[in-house]
């Protein structure tokens, strides 16, 4: 005779216990699945895209270290201690029109030396691997040859020159690093853009200056070599760890809301889990005592129980992992573009690893306080437990019962990539939980303080919200969680929507025009009325300038020192787009401070920007400086402004006085609203050849682009947020099954008594409906809080939610609570008196 | 020559269910002793602490004081735990409800007890038990497939295969018609006769309570009568 059972004894008894069909534990395996699902396909994709992103930070970034600098080029000091560092490969983009015939398009002009690509090659359509162009040829985008309507072997012309197009790109090996452009890519050799005037002084391009270091030189180390000896250079590096900083910040943000929203479905699940490992054993709980009378110790229980528990929770966590590594591709498929690289069918161990121990744990937590009533309780007692409900063992519960929260809240805080974030979602969660658990033994209360009703009906009902071993605190919870996921999908989806009719505005203007020579404005102008008569053309000064400091003058805070950039200070980040104007831009108000006169010539001022000021703490009269081209310039903030900016025409953070940076060589950029109804024809192509160095873009496409972009993030979004709302319907099953399996009892002993099979049904109506209509106005409460902060705190977007839609959509889910409740009822309705008695 | 100690001593034993004003006193000091191999009744209306009494000899239930020894053990000493081991393999226990596990066949529902108890042969004694009570042919049935004399027949293998010092019985027959009762309980006594076992049995049957050796009254808590055969 042994003290404990061995585990293979254990697992014989528990597999013969265990129903093949997993019966009584589906509810388990479901809420398993969803929940290990969801994180395993969230925690896959983030992983293969960041690891695709470090692994090739290098061929992204075209070189171990980048350079850029605006409107110059190197100077020979600073090349030649580039190229002292390893291989140079030095390079311009800026943006152009090409035409060909009859067509012109945007391109995004990128001049290549002969060193380019260092890593990698560029891959033609035939094929072919390149490397720079041919003299007088291009390499040229699919999009661009399409609207150009040429194929390899024709020609095309940028500024003054005309170019073969010598091949049709099909992969760029750099393209992440360039960031965003108006127009598909050109390739051409460096020499292209000043030989076709497209570099006048003023002209908006950017020199970047790649370096392949020598083995043994640090990224780092090389940059803080090249700050010391190039202080006021104005460079904006970027090493191979950072290649492509605007899709690991994209990455990032959309990383952090999937993780949130794995855990927001593994913490509804992990109710689901919860409420199906306590109905499960709550129906074993015959066996159980059985168990004890034939001499299994709580040991013994415990070992063939949580054998169960871990089979089932095995299978539907497997089931889930591997339905989560399927569903990566289609979820890559719906974020779309969005994603800076391809993700196919990938295997992270890490991350199924960590979303296999999530759906363990939970399922652990709360197999505890069941398996702990069986240790605690004679086996008369648990026989008696269905009249004669077992007090909680809340003593007995705190140890085994924290240590797996507490493991579960530091597995999520040692794997979270922002473990603010996670400890945010985790004390919002605990505090929802609470907050649920609160109300639920409120409702209890409550309904047991209500005067008894006459109708009888009525009467049962309400005692089922308050009587001994009621299931209100299970349903509470599970219907606010399940509800609340209704109403954050439906909110996010139609504030999403909103947003996306907001944002892209009704009327703009139909062109906007890049590059226009200062001195030819007024030509530019006639140009254009001349072609087509009553457009308005307005035209701003285009500089571009990072932001090197600001504050007081005595205390000014430098960038460069900053360690993190505040929250909303984007505009920090590298150069910006900077103007001049006599007058307050159409568009903006000033909201504190003075405007200059309109022929000012003190102190140079400056207007910022009224949200920058308030994301860096700004006052009036402290200074900005900033660096113009290599020149450090420092002026005095004299107002702030509000800036409209749906409004979209040109909007700046930094707008100066014209006598502070006028002298500095800049050129214009245009907007060209035509006349309601006036035809388009011609100005295109006059204004492209007349101005050949300039970049004319349509809006409309520029729209289009725009409203798909925005489409696309709210699927992606959407299919996200869908995930919970799974995981809430399951976690609504649940409930609803676990409830009526407590529910057995009465309903047979009231048939066996005579109640019909409406007034059973009315009853579970009333009990059902009443807690629905309670938690409705909760769900309304939680599920909106939650969309708008996911919205205003996480996306940056409004938060425009269209009610009647999520009055409609909580509505459904109240009719889907107690269609689901009277369903379940149904078989044990149909079920004969006797036979439900034996069932007993 | 010294008188063997009895299979269960109990001195002032009391059972209390509830706490605060909701309290029930169910057993008032039962003194008892009962000799190995004996066969006894309890006896007494319902509501009398019959049932009750047998739970807590038979360790299902932990005595709210006094004194129990059962089988050489000190059950009074004992937590859930130590009393679940004392069970094994030494107490078999049928009670009116059949209690047979419904997710196992007849024969994983015998075999059950024996191999908590860590016996290696546990398979071919609860065959051997099954046929014994005249279910060799319903091995693998499951207990919904078998009507209530057959479960109540799996029960008694079920208690009896660990061959026990002491057989506990609440009701045995309570769930089923005459004839079956009558066989099922004349399979009982005979069985526990083969092994000279020691039996308790809970019944509200006077005739019932005859063929057993000592018959005890149970009034309101306390022992009212207690007569030999």
């Amino acid at each position: 005779m042994t003290a404990a059972l061995p585990w293979s004894a254990a697992w014989r008894i528990a597999r013969r216990d265990l129903s093949a069909r997993f019966r009584g534990l589906r509810l388990l395996l479901v809420c398993l699945f969803l929940g290990t699902g969801a994180l395993a396909a969230i925690g896959t994709l983030t992983a293969s895209i960041e690891r695709e992103l470090a692994g090739r930070g290098a061929a992204i970034l075209g070189g171990d270290i980048e350079a850029e600098v605006w409107q110059r080029g190197a100077t020979a000091a600073e090349s030649k201690a580039l190229a002292a560092l390893g291989t140079l490969s030095a390079g311009t983009r800026l943006q152009a029109m090409a035409s060909a015939g009859e067509a012109d398009a945007p391109v995004a002009l990128k001049a290549v030396d002969q060193n380019w690509p260092m890593i990698g090659a560029l891959k033609l359509k035939d094929g072919t691997r390149v490397r720079a162009p041919p003299p007088g040829g291009v390499w040229l985008a699919e999009g661009a040859a399409e609207r150009l309507g040429v194929a390899p072997g024709g020609a095309i012309r940028i500024g003054s020159q005309t170019l073969k197009v010598a091949g049709i790109v099909a992969e760029e090996p750099d393209s992440l690093s360039e960031g965003f452009a108006l127009g598909a890519v050109a390739i051409v050799r460096s020499d292209f853009p000043a030989s076709a005037g497209l570099m006048a002084p003023g002209s908006m391009y950017r020199t970047k200056l790649r370096v392949l270091l020598r083995p043994g030189t640090e990224p780092k180390a090389a940059i803080e070599r090249l700050k010391a000896a190039f202080p006021d250079a104005g460079f904006r590096y970027r090493t191979r760890d950072k290649a492509a900083p605007g899709a690991e910040r994209f990455i990032e943000n959309m990383g952090q809301f999937l993780v949130l929203v794995g855990l927001a479905a593994l913490a509804i699940a992990g109710i689901g889990i919860g409420g199906g490992v306590s109905s499960y054993l709550e129906a074993r709980r015959g066996s159980i005592a059985t168990f004890k009378v034939l001499g299994a110790t709580s040991g013994d229980i415990a070992r063939i129980y949580l054998l169960q528990i871990a089979a089932a929770a095995l299978a539907g966590s497997l089931a889930g992992l591997t339905a989560g590594v399927l569903i990566t591709p289609l979820l890559a498929s719906a974020l779309g573009t969005l994603l800076p690289v391809q993700t196919g069918f990938v295997f992270e161990p890490g991350a199924l690893a960590r979303a296999a121990l999530f759906g363990l744990l939970v399922a652990l937590v709360f197999a505890a306080p069941p398996l702990l009533r069986a240790k605690l309780y004679p086996a008369m007692a648990l026989m008696r437990a269905r009249v004669s409900p077992l007090a909680p063992a809340w003593r007995a519960m705190a140890i085994p019962v924290g240590l797996g929260v507490a493991g579960i809240v530091a597995l999520a805080l040692v794997t979270a990539a922002d473990w603010r974030l996670t400890a945010g979602f985790l004390g919002g969660a605990a505090a929802l939980l609470g907050l649920l658990a609160a109300l639920g033994w409120a409702i209890s209360r409550g309904a047991a303080r209500l005067p008894r009703p006459a109708n009888p009906l009525l009467r049962i009902a309400l005692s089922y919200l308050h009587r001994p071993g009621a299931q209100t605190g299970a349903l509470v919870t599970a219907l606010g969680f399940g509800l609340s996921a209704f109403v954050l999908l439906a909110a996010i989806e139609t504030s999403l929507s909103a947003n996306i009719a907001k944002r892209i505005p009704a009327r703009a203007p139909d062109y906007f025009v890049l590059d226009v020579p200062r001195a030819r404005a007024a030509e530019f102008v006639a140009a254009v009325r001349e072609t087509v008569p009553g457009a308005d053309v307005r035209t701003v000064p285009a500089m571009r300038g990072a932001i090197l400091a600001y504050g007081p003058p005595q205390q000014m805070t430098w960038v460069a020192d900053l360690k993190a950039l505040p929250e909303n200070a984007w505009a920090l980040r590298g150069e910006r787009g900077l103007t001049y104007s006599a007058d307050v831009p159409e568009g903006n108000v000033v909201t504190s401070g003075k405007w200059w006169p309109q022929d000012y010539a003190g102190e140079p001022l400056v207007s910022v920007d009224e949200d920058l000021a308030k994301a860096i703490g700004l006052r009036l009269n402290d200074r900005i400086v900033i660096s113009l081209l290599g020149v450090e310039r420092a002026a005095r903030i004299s107002s702030f402004r509000r800036i409209e900016w749906d409004s979209l025409g040109f909007n700046y953070v930094l707008v100066y006085s014209p006598n502070a940076i006028s002298d500095a060589p800049h050129n214009l950029a245009a907007t060209i609203d035509l006349p309601a109804g006036a035809a388009k024809t011609g100005l295109l192509r006059k204004l492209v050849r007349a101005f050949p160095a300039s970049s004319v873009i349509e809006t409309g496409a520029l729209l289009r682009d725009a409203r798909a972009l925005l489409t696309q993030m709210s699927v992606a979004i959407l299919a996200a947020a869908s995930v919970t709302v799974l995981a809430g319907i399951a976690v609504l099953l649940g409930a609803i099954a676990a409830a009526r399996a407590a529910r057995l009892y009465d309903t047979v002993i009231l048939r066996v008594l005579g109640a019909s099979r409406r007034q059973l049904l009315l009853l579970q109506l009333a009990e059902y409906g009443l807690l629905a209509l309670i938690l409705a106005g909760v769900a309304l409460a939680l599920g909106s809080f939650i969309g708008w902060l996911v919205m205003t705190r996480m996306f940056e977007f409004d938060w425009l939610p269209d009610w009647p839609s999520v009055l409609g959509v909580l509505g459904g889910g109240l009719a889907m609570v107690l269609g689901f409740a009277l369903a379940g009822s149904l078989p044990l309705l149909r079920a004969k008196p006797a036979q439900a008695l034996r069932d007993l | 020559m010294t008188s063997p100690s009895p299979a269960i001593a109990a001195l002032n034993l009391t059972l209390t269910l509830g706490n605060g004003p909701g309290a029930v006193e169910i057993l008032k000091g039962i003194d008892l002793a009962v000799p190995v191999g004996q066969a006894l009744a309890l006896l007494g209306p319902s509501g009398s602490g019959k049932s009750s009494l047998m739970a807590v000899l038979s360790g299902l239930e932990r005595a709210t004081s006094g004194s129990l020894s059962v089988a050489g053990e000190n059950f009074a000493a004992m937590d859930e735990d130590a009393l679940a081991l004392a069970r094994r393999g030494r107490i078999g226990i049928v009670l009116q409800a059949f209690h047979l596990l419904p997710t196992m066949t007849a024969l994983e529902n015998v075999a059950t007890p024996m191999e908590l108890a860590g016996m290696a042969d546990a398979q071919p004694r609860a065959r051997a038990e099954l046929e014994a009570v005249g279910l060799g042919h319903r091995l693998s049935h499951y207990p919904a497939q078998l009507s209530g004399g057959e479960q109540q027949r799996v029960a008694i293998a079920r208690a009896l295969a660990p061959r026990p010092l002491l057989v506990f019985a609440d009701e045995p027959t309570g769930n089923l018609d005459a004839a079956t009762g009558q066989s099922v309980i004349d399979l009982l006594f005979a069985r526990r006769a083969e092994m000279a076992a020691s039996l308790v049995i809970v019944t509200h049957d006077a005739q019932l309570a005859t063929r057993c050796e000592r018959v005890i009254t149970l009034a309101d808590g306390r022992i009212a009568s207690d007569t030999m055969a």
